[in-house]
């Protein structure tokens, strides 16, 4: 059993995910977190503080060897680290909603403060690509930035979503620091530099990222699960019904691999093999976890794991002893073994036993009432599945069908479905009254993304008076394009926007892929091109034609610009191609876009002013105040009072001020993203090298203020024509 | 000095029932007892363990489900004849297992429990109470509710036979012949009954028992009155209890109560010097402890708590150290011990393995034909629905042998499902988009790997009645699943009591007509929790019940042909109102309704309320401002500045805010409890003041106790 070599316990709150670790003198570890009412404290109880009263820390009334550092704004994220290899000693990095501040905490001063429009939801510290300086990289709304210690920004791409979760890992094996960067929309991404090399969807926002081994690295979902990832194959993953706050890789067992280890928000602490996903230890808090951090705390030369909760407590592992090895657990483990081998072999007997019975039925008459009622069914009963596309009535939308049968007059009690980010929760139950059971169930399924899906099914299947089911398992993949029907093309209006491109393919191995993304009535058979097949969106009744031409020139005609992208996509993968260039058109969307960055533009201007404003009324309130005291001083009541009153106004109309500062904002920081998400999106609709030559070329654009060139890139993929 | 207990498995057998193991005597002091165990399979198991490994003594064959098993012999003797209840029949083994006993008692139920002391046997099914003496019949007694255990006072000790039955409503009934003496209410439904010191105490007639809301509790029984000498409640909320020993275990002189519960936990009380049980040590086996005794089993010279578990585990909890203070050899040969058992372990695994995989096979091809049938037999689940009465929600508690894949909940009215720490299982819910498949309720909880035992919380409003369902699925091949099925009855938040504050201002409803007694009893179980199902002997029958939320209470007394129903609870009344008449007509029997409404009664309710409204929002309000406050006390660095009420906040957050946590949505159910008062006031007056509603709400908003009750008198 592994025990804390250390406990302390902080009379400060410490919020979630924002805990580091800093040598901020070079030598002296001190841990650092956000704490409440936008502070952030720092624990040294290496060296009695020395700080005087300067501006930005100040003595914690509550610990003498904690000191607070204000920011005055909610903390976002915070971590700490080496930015300035030259002067040898940490930095500590504080981001919030609008900027990011690098901080010298020993010589308590700033190394500098810069706006980040786009927020700061998540940082990450350290050496990037061939960047060769050390980069504060910053995730924000859809965009990411990185800063040399100089402030200089170095580094600058744009992503799907607003991301959530940053690491540096070697991903591709090349001694080289890749950006993992985890989003909103539920895909991990992987920069090389700003070319990104993979995607990985998952099935939640992604809330933490940490480099594991290799190429190895760990995440954590918002539903409660938490993995391994190689490069871009998923190695384990677990879901518990409670939230990992954070994560952190560390070697607890001293076997040279680090371990996962994860806090979770009920407190728990555990450390899971890198490989199996095995329980190695665990340990618990009273409350929540706020971070997992490492550092040699006691300054012996040991590196311990330290965790913090989010009440202040905080515990130090050192890792155990190379004999210790496996034993973590429970000082019984051998015990723990041969209860499991025990329970294994019971659970067999018990199958076994269950077929001896069924052996021994098996002799008895024909089926009769009380046979339904035990759960006894025909042996050669089968279920059969069919999915197809029901174009809706008035009562119900147009929507994909599972139709599952039974091929007797057994009946279907209940059916449920797993399956990752098509419902609410994880699963869908569908449960008739008693009055409506049939041997066969029409289930309505409507992926809100375009994505395949695995449907783990399990059916209850029996009589109707049945107390015992039998459960019949059977997965069925829902394919990608499910959400579109296929109509007659002369019924159908073409949409103006298309993308158009040529690949070296044949016309039966696109019929193929059109087979396998669609649910299609009946196969296409079409052997030659040119051929054309048209759909019709379940969601938006939006038109989709696909035209191919003897040449292998393709052409998707939809207004969806995502649509188009997600086509591009799966071709690609489909057919294996490296680098796709694509003429695209979309009229209306690039109309949209370009209201959109008029607004930009608009929003900028009014932010100037409205700051302008503001530091004219701090002004203001700075001379009235001083008259105001000045009148006391005078015994001039009246004046004083009417100073006063002023003063009150003009406060409020500060606060009025900034009320329309922070609508101002937010309205900024949605419209930003719609640009941002437009530059990801015409990246989406090409493939390898020029997809990362359409987004850094849009990123040019919109630096220089070039709009016309912007939607020029986005229809053809370069800037020069 | 602190108790350390080491935990080793035995061996394991089939399903086990309550009170089914038993240690034999010791043939000398502290020397190694022989376990003998009964289960589910019928089989009796007597086993004793010889260098770590579990030797055999005996096993009968596979028979009816084992009910009990109990330990007799002459008086004055040692007790080492194996007694056990298997459906009607008791049969006896000596401890060698020879039969020599097989009595058929031609009981119509199946036996529940069982006492056997001397010559002397008492059994007792799930309403009738039996005293047998020599095998012949001595006494009879129908009892009004279940019977849950049955005891005897030490006859060699107390004058006079004098039986103890624990019944389901809350009531231990003390017997002569076939007589009650009296009855003695305790807090909960008693579920385990014990001697205490396995005598009886100093005077022979101190009895121990357990409920099934897990509370304790020592009486003696003396021949004319019951004395309550201590009581321990539940205040972790753990499970019921299922079995209690006494055995000296920490090794003080003084025998030490040992408990079993049905969440697993097993745990030791000690007497302090004014004889009140203290807890000593509490450890979890992760399913229902079975039964529970103190001996000697793994290793001689050692002390060590024997278990049994629903699944059949035989489990000691042993004071013998796992690290032997002896040379480094000796560790290695207990090393070397463990690893032989489980590659032998191992071996027969991967027989067995073989075995199922040509079953399974078979199984597959038994498919193929069209005249074969697939009969998986039926598993079995041990659940237990509840009304808790602190929280007045119910809990329902789901164990299964094997571990548990999936649970389906469903139900057909509109409840509310909670979290419970203590489980691990992923909830999720699925929607219930159509109203015409009668769902409300539909999720499935997906449990890790190694679950045997699930726990639900769930929270019910009173009126809406109906079916909850449990659909569990376990990891086993072929895969079936089981059904349960829970009724929500209209007063589903009513629990029974057995006395009644009769100086409450009452609303009164009385039915006339033609029915019989067997028919508004079959009523009131429908609307009532904790009534026998069967209909209670005698002409008319009272019974009390309390509302476990707002502590309203409710008399029912009925006969054949008229039913007088009482509360001081408007809404209660008007339920029963609905639900009855309704019932009624499904028989099409003509029902004549009169109710008498008393104004002062929802005055009288509202009063009821206002302490527990007055304290929520009190304690809302005081959680609100916690965070604040802490956030000047970080500012300001100490709390001197602020008034004694803010400052007694300070200091007490902790305890508020899990107070806090632990009531969610009381608020919100106290609101909608007075908005149906509300409404039910003004209904049976005749008219519809649902438009008014919105109003009420607004007054709740800002909470002033004369100000409602002036609303509810002005509309």
């Amino acid at each position: 059993m592994l025990l804390p070599v250390f406990t302390l316990k902080l009379r400060h709150k410490i919020i979630p995910r924002m805990v580091a670790v800093g040598r901020y003198d070079g030598t002296h570890p001190c841990l650092t977190a956000a704490t409440q009412a936008g502070k952030v404290f720092i624990h040294n109880p290496h060296l009695r503080s020395h700080y005087s009263s300067a501006s930005r820390v100040s003595q914690s009334p509550l610990e003498s060897d904690v000191s607070l550092l204000n920011i005055n704004q909610a903390v976002s994220c915070l971590t700490a680290g080496v930015l300035n290899p030259d002067i040898g000693c940490d930095s500590l990095l504080v981001g919030t909603q609008t900027n990011l501040l690098a901080y010298d905490v020993h010589n308590n001063s700033d190394l500098f403060y810069r706006e980040a429009i786009d927020g700061a939801n998540a940082v990450v510290l350290g050496t990037l690509g061939d960047i060769s300086s050390p980069l504060a990289i910053i995730g924000g709304n859809c965009a990411l930035q990185g800063f040399d210690h100089e402030g200089n920004d170095l580094f600058w791409t744009v992503t799907g979503d607003n991301v959530r979760s940053l690491a540096l890992c070697d991903f591709d094996g090349d001694g080289k620091k890749e950006l993992l960067v985890g989003s909103e929309d539920f895909d991990i991404r992987v920069f090389k530099e700003d070319e990104i090399v993979a995607e990985m969807t998952e099935t939640e926002v992604i809330t933490s990222l940490c480099p594991v081994y290799g190429s190895r690295f760990g995440y954590a979902l918002s539903n409660g699960t938490v993995g391994v990832y190689d490069k871009a194959a998923r190695y384990w993953r677990i879901k518990s019904k409670n939230h990992a706050m954070s994560i952190h890789a560390f070697d607890l067992n001293n076997d040279g691999v680090c371990e996962l280890v994860t806090g979770w928000s009920n407190g728990k602490v555990d450390a899971r093999s890198d490989r199996t996903g095995e329980v190695i230890f665990k340990d618990n808090f009273s409350s929540a976890i706020a971070g997992v951090v490492e550092g040699d705390y006691r300054m012996d030369g040991h590196t311990q794991l330290i965790c913090c909760s989010v009440d202040g407590e905080i515990r130090g592992y050192l890792p155990g002893m190379a004999e210790l090895r496996g034993n973590f657990m429970d000082p019984t483990a051998e015990q723990e073994q041969i209860r499991e081998l025990s329970q294994k072999k019971q659970n067999l007997l018990l199958e076994l036993r269950n077929y001896e019975e069924n052996s021994k039925m098996a002799l008895n008459s024909p089926l009769n009432e009380t046979d339904g009622h035990r759960g006894v069914i025909p042996a050669n009963t089968r279920i059969h599945t069919t999915l197809s596309v029901n174009l809706g009535n008035e009562a119900q939308a147009a929507h994909a069908e599972l139709c599952i049968s039974t091929s007797n007059d057994t009946i279907i009690r209940a059916v449920l479905i797993f399956a990752e980010g098509i419902f609410l929760g994880e699963s869908h139950v569908v449960h008739p009254s008693i009055h409506s059971l049939s041997s066969s169930v029409y289930i309505p399924i409507t992926p809100p993304k375009d994505v395949p899906v695995d449907l783990y099914l399990k059916t209850f299947v029996g009589y109707r008076s049945s107390t015992q089911f039998h459960v019949f398992e059977l997965t069925r993949q829902l394919p990608r394009f499910c959400m579109y029907a296929l109509i007659n093309p002369d019924s159908a209006t073409e949409p103006v926007s298309y993308v158009n491109f040529i690949i070296a393919e044949r016309a039966q191995r696109v019929v193929t892929w059109l087979n396998q993304n669609f649910l299609l009535p009946d196969d296409i058979n079409t052997q030659n091109a040119p051929f054309q097949v048209c759909f019709t969106s379940l969601r938006n009744g939006g038109q989709l034609f696909i035209k191919t031409k003897p040449n292998g020139e393709i052409t998707i005609n939809t207004d969806d610009i995502d649509l188009a992208g997600d086509i591009i996509q799966s071709m690609a993968s489909f057919f294996a191609i490296e680098d796709l260039q694509v003429e695209a058109n979309f009229p209306l969307y690039f109309e949209e876009l370009r209201k959109v960055l008029i607004k930009v533009d608009e929003y900028h201007s009014v932010h100037q002013k409205l700051s302008a404003d503001m530091a004219d009324n701090s002004n203001l309130i700075r001379s009235l105040l001083v008259r105001a005291e000045d009148a006391r001083l005078m015994r001039d009541m009246k004046t004083m009072k009417s100073r006063y009153m002023e003063l009150y106004d003009l406060n409020k109309d500060l606060l009025n001020g900034y009320k329309i500062r922070c609508n101002n904002h937010t309205e900024l920081l949605g419209n930003l993203k719609a640009v941002n998400q437009a530059i990801q999106r015409a990246g989406r609709l090409r493939v390898g090298r020029p997809k990362n030559q359409v987004i850094s070329a849009c990123r040019d654009a919109i630096r220089s203020n070039n709009i016309n060139t912007l939607f020029r890139i986005m229809r053809v993929g370069t800037a020069s024509s | 000095m602190e108790l350390t207990l080491n935990r080793a498995d035995y061996v394991q057998v089939g399903v086990t029932s309550q009170k089914t193991m038993k240690l034999l005597p010791a043939s000398r002091n502290r020397a190694t007892q022989k376990v003998v165990l009964g289960d589910h399979d019928g089989v009796v198991t007597c086993f004793g363990m010889k260098k770590g490994e579990a030797v055999a003594v005996f096993k009968t064959l596979p028979g009816q489900k084992i009910a009990r098993l109990e330990l007799g012999g002459t008086l004055h003797m040692p007790q080492e004849k194996i007694f056990i209840a298997t459906g009607s029949e008791i049969r006896g083994f000596t401890k060698r297992g020879k039969q020599f006993l097989s009595f058929e008692t031609n009981l119509t139920e199946s036996i529940k429990a069982m006492h056997v002391s001397g010559s002397d046997l008492f059994l007792s099914a799930s309403y009738i109470y039996n005293h047998y003496c020599d095998c012949k019949d001595q006494h009879y007694y129908l009892s009004g509710d279940k019977i849950n255990d049955v005891i005897c006072l030490p006859v060699e000790r107390v004058p006079h036979i004098t039986p103890v039955l624990a019944c389901q409503d809350r009531v231990l009934r003390v017997l002569q012949g076939s007589d009650v003496i009296y009855e003695i209410e305790v807090p909960g439904p008693p579920t385990v009954l014990a001697l205490h010191n396995g005598n009886g105490g100093d005077s022979g007639e101190d009895l121990l028992f357990g409920t099934s809301d897990g509370k304790l509790g020592l009486i003696q029984i003396t021949a004319s009155k019951p004395i309550h000498k201590w009581e321990i409640q539940n205040e972790k909320k753990r499970g019921g209890i299922l079995c209690v020993d006494n055995f000296d275990i920490v090794g003080d002189g003084v025998k030490d109560l040992i408990v079993g519960r049905d969440d697993g936990m097993v745990e030791v009380y000690s007497f302090d010097h004014a004889n009140e049980p203290v807890l000593r040590f509490d450890q979890t086996l992760s399913e229902s402890v079975t039964s529970i005794q103190g001996g000697c089993v793994g290793k001689d010279g050692y002390d060590e708590i024997v278990a049994s578990t629903y699944s059949g585990w035989v489990t000691g909890l042993t004071t013998e150290p796992i690290h032997k203070e002896s040379g480094p050899g000796e560790e290695l040969k207990i090393n070397q011990e463990m690893q032989s058992k489980i590659s032998s372990l191992r071996s027969e695994l991967e027989h067995i393995q073989y075995k199922v995989l040509q079953e399974r096979e078979k199984y597959q091809q038994s498919s193929q034909s069209s005249k074969a049938k697939s009969a998986v037999p039926s598993f079995s689940v041990n659940d237990k629905f509840t009304l808790n009465k602190d929280d007045a929600s119910y809990s329902l508690v789901l164990e299964v042998q094997t571990s548990i894949d999936t649970v389906l909940i469903q139900s057909d009215v509109p409840i509310d499902l909670l979290d419970v720490d203590k489980n691990s299982a992923v909830v999720s819910f699925s929607s219930c988009d159509s109203e015409s498949n009668d769902n409300f309720l539909l999720a499935t909880y997906r449990c890790q790997t190694n679950t045997t035992r699930l726990e639900l919380k769930i929270r019910s409003i009173e009126g809406q009645y109906g079916t909850l369902q449990a659909y569990v699925t376990p990891r086993i091949q072929p895969k079936t699943c089981q059904v349960r099925q829970y009724l929500i009855k209209p007063l589903s938040l009513h629990q029974r009591i057995h006395f009644i504050d009769h100086d409450r201002p009452m609303n009164t409803l009385t039915l006339a007509g033609q029915f019989s007694f067997a028919e508004i009893h079959s009523w009131v179980v429908f609307c009532l929790p904790e009534v026998p199902e069967k209909p209670p002997a005698g002409e008319c029958v009272t019974f009390y019940f309390q509302n476990t939320f707002l502590d309203t209470q409710l008399e029912s007394t009925y006969r054949k042909g008229e039913g007088v129903f009482k509360s001081d609870n408007i809404s209660t009344i008007s339920i029963l109102k609905d639900v009855l008449s309704k019932e009624a007509t499904k028989k099409k029997i003509n029902l004549n309704i009169s109710y008498e409404i008393n104004e002062v009664s929802v005055k009288h309710t509202l009063k009821l309320i206002h302490p527990k409204l007055e304290y929520q929002l009190l304690l809302a309000k005081k959680v609100q401002l916690i965070d604040a406050l802490k956030e000047l006390q970080i500012h300001e660095g100490n709390t001197n500045f602020l008034i004694p009420e803010y400052r007694s906040i300070l200091e007490e957050a902790d305890h508020l805010q899990e107070e806090y946590k632990k009531q969610p949505a009381h608020l919100e159910r106290l609101y909608g409890m007075i908005t149906d008062l509300f409404i039910d006031k003004f209904k049976f007056k005749g008219t519809n003041v649902k438009t008014k509603v919105p109003l009420l709400l607004e007054i709740l908003d800002s909470y002033d106790q004369n100000a409602l009750i002036a609303f509810f008198d002005a509309t």
